[in-house]
C-alpha cells in the first residue's frame, strides 16, 4: 500500500466509547492515508456507525483521540475537504422540494461568503461533480421521482461538489438494485484511482465489498485491520466477527 | 374594491398584512421542511403572555411580544438541542404553559378582557401607524436576515447532520430561525391573531408542496399563496362583516383544498 504522506487524514488512537455501563466501541486505533480506499465492515451494532459519527465529531468518545489532517477535532475547520453521504442518502423525503440541480448546489454552500452570489467555480464545482456522477440529465427532476440508485448518484456528487479530499459512505447501497450496485463500485473505483480521492466505505453486507479495496477494517466493538483483505478475509474470520457460520462468495460484484 | 382604500385603517391593515403574508411564508417554508410546523403555535402563545405583561405594566404589546416570543424561541431551540426530550412534547408543553400564564396575568390585571380578546383573532381595526411602523422595522430585518441565510436554511432542513458535517454552523443558525419566526410571529398577532397566525405560516407551504417543485418556486409559490390569502380574506371581512384573521384563515385553507385536489395523483 503506498501510503504517500506522513500525515494521516485520520488518526484515531485508543478511542473507546461507553453508553450506560455498555462498551459500543473498545481500544480503536486506526490510521487513514491520503488517496487509500478503505472498507469498513461489521454486523449490525457492532460499532462503525458509531466509529464513523466520532470520525465526523458528531460523538464524542468516552476516551481516546481522534485528528483529522493532525489537528485535533475540536480545532479541525476544513470540513470542505470531508465528503458525508450518510445511511439514509437513498431514501429522501419524497415531498423535499429539491430538484437533483438543488441537492448538488448544497454542496458548495458552506464554501461560499456572505452576501456573495454563486461564483464561476460553483457552477463548474456542481456541473463537474454531475458530470463525475453522470447525472447531468438528471439535473431538473425532482429528487423525490429519482430510483435510489439515482439519489445516491446526486448525494455523492453533493459530497463531491464541495471537492473533498475524502469521502466517507455509510451504508449507502440501502434500497439500491444489485445493476446500479455495480455500477456505484466503478465509480468510487475511479474517484479513487483518476482522481486520488480517499474512500471510506462502511458497509454491514460481507458480499458487497468491491474489488478494489486496499485495506479493511473489520469493527466488532474491536478493530481488526486486514492490510490485504483478498487473502486475510478468509470464513474463519468472517464467521468469528459475525458469530455465525459465514460462506464467503468471490468476486461477488457479479454474482450478489 | 376602491371604496376599500378610502379608508386609512383598510390601508394600514393591507399593508402590514402583506408584509406579514411574505415573512409569514418565507420562514414557514424553512419550520415547514423542518417539520417544526408546530414551533409557530407555541411561540403566539409565548407572545400572548408579552402581550398580557404590556397590558398590564402599561408598555408597548407588540414590543414586549417579539421579547417574550424570542425568549420562548431560545428556551424551546436549547431544550431541543441539549436534552434528549422529542421535540413535539417541548412545544405542547411550553403552549399550554404560556396560556396558563397569560391568562393568570389577565385575570389579575381585571379589565384587560376585550384587548386581549382582539390579540387572540386579530382585529385589523385596530391597527395603528405605530404598529405599522414596528412591523416595518423588524420586518425588514427578519425579512434580511432570512434571505441572506436561506441557502444553509433550506440545507438545514434538508439534512442537519450532513449540513454540520459539511462546516455549516447548525446550531446558531436554528437560533436565528426560530429567533426570526418569534419575532414575525408576534409581529403577526395584531392583524391575524395568536390562534391564527400559525396557519398563515404552515398552510400556505403545505399548498405549495403539492405541486412537487424545486425549492425556488416552492418558496413563491407559497408566498403568491400567503398574499391572496390576506388580500382576499381581508376584502370579504371588510364587506361581509367578518372576523379578518379567521376569514384570511379560511382563504388559505381554501387555497390548501384546491392545490390538494389540483394535484391528486
Amino acid at each position: 500500500m503506498p501510503l504517500r504522506f506522513k500525515i494521516p487524514i485520520f488518526d484515531v488512537k485508543n478511542l473507546n466509547f461507553i453508553v450506560n455501563g455498555q462498551k459500543i466501541l473498545s481500544n480503536i486505533s486506526l490510521e487513514i492515508f491520503h488517496s487509500e480506499y478503505i472498507a469498513i465492515i461489521g454486523p449490525n451494532g457492532g460499532g462503525k456507525t458509531t466509529l464513523v459519527r466520532m470520525l465526523l465529531g458528531l460523538e464524542k468518545p468516552t476516551n481516546g483521540s481522534v485528528k483529522i489532517f493532525g489537528k485535533k477535532i475540536k480545532n479541525f475547520k476544513d470540513w470542505n475537504k470531508i465528503g458525508f453521504v450518510p445511511q439514509r442518502a437513498a431514501q429522501v423525503d419524497q415531498n423535499f422540494p429539491a430538484t437533483a440541480l438543488d441537492i448538488v448546489k448544497m454542496g458548495r454552500i458552506s464554501k461560499r461568503k456572505l452576501f456573495s452570489s454563486e461564483s464561476e467555480e460553483d457552477i463548474q464545482a456542481v456541473n463537474d461533480a454531475m458530470i463525475k456522477m453522470d447525472i447531468l440529465d438528471l439535473k431538473e427532476k425532482m429528487v423525490g421521482t429519482l430510483s435510489g440508485g439515482q439519489r445516491q448518484r446526486v448525494m455523492i456528487a453533493r459530497a463531491l461538489a464541495s471537492q473533498p479530499e475524502i469521502l466517507i459512505l455509510d451504508e449507502p447501497n440501502t434500497g439500491v438494485d444489485t445493476v446500479s450496485q455495480n455500477r456505484f463500485y466503478a465509480l468510487l473505483s475511479k474517484l479513487n484511482k483518476e482522481d486520488k480521492i480517499t474512500i471510506v466505505f462502511i458497509t454491514h453486507d460481507i458480499g458487497v465489498i468491491a474489488d478494489d479495496i486496499g485495506r479493511l477494517f473489520t469493527i466488532n466493538q474491536k478493530a481488526t485491520i486486514c492490510n490485504n483483505p483478498k487473502e486475510a478475509l478468509s470464513c474463519e474470520d468472517m464467521s468469528a466477527l459475525y458469530g455465525i457460520s459465514a460462506h464467503l462468495v468471490h468476486n461477488h460484484k457479479h454474482e450478489h | 374594491m376602491i371604496e376599500i382604500f378610502q379608508y386609512e385603517f383598510m390601508q394600514r391593515a393591507f399593508l402590514a398584512g402583506i408584509l406579514i403574508a411574505i415573512l409569514a411564508s418565507v420562514s414557514g417554508t424553512f419550520i415547514v421542511l423542518k417539520r417544526y410546523s408546530m414551533i409557530s403555535e407555541t411561540l403566539a402563545h409565548s407572545a400572548l403572555v408579552g402581550v398580557a405583561v404590556a397590558l398590564v405594566l402599561e408598555y408597548n404589546p407588540l414590543w414586549v411580544a417579539v421579547v417574550v416570543s424570542v425568549l420562548s424561541a431560545w428556551l424551546i431551540e436549547y431544550l431541543r438541542s441539549e436534552f434528549s426530550l422529542y421535540s413535539d412534547a417541548i412545544l405542547a408543553i411550553l403552549l399550554s404553559g404560556s396560556l396558563a400564564i397569560a391568562v393568570i396575568i389577565v385575570s389579575l390585571g381585571g379589565e384587560f378582557n376585550n384587548s386581549l380578546f382582539s390579540y387572540l383573532f386579530g382585529s385589523i381595526l385596530s391597527v395603528s401607524n405605530e404598529n405599522i411602523m414596528t412591523i416595518f422595522s423588524f420586518g425588514i430585518v427578519a425579512l434580511a436576515l432570512l434571505l441572506v441565510f436561506a441557502k444553509e436554511f433550506y440545507f438545514i432542513a434538508y439534512d442537519e447532520e450532513v449540513a454540520q458535517i459539511s462546516g455549516i454552523k447548525v446550531k446558531l443558525l436554528n437560533y436565528l430561525l426560530v429567533s426570526i419566526v418569534a419575532i414575525i410571529i408576534a409581529l403577526s398577532i395584531r392583524v391575524i391573531g395568536t390562534l391564527l397566525i400559525g396557519a398563515l405560516m404552515v398552510i400556505p407551504t403545505v399548498a405549495a408542496l403539492q405541486f412537487r417543485v424545486g425549492f425556488l418556486h416552492t418558496s413563491l409559490l407559497s408566498m403568491v399563496f400567503a398574499i391572496s390569502s390576506v388580500i382576499l380574506g381581508m376584502t370579504f371581512s371588510f364587506y361581509f362583516s367578518l372576523p379578518s384573521g379567521a376569514t384570511i384563515v379560511l382563504c388559505v385553507l381554501s387555497i390548501f383544498i384546491f392545490s390538494l385536489i389540483f394535484n391528486k395523483k
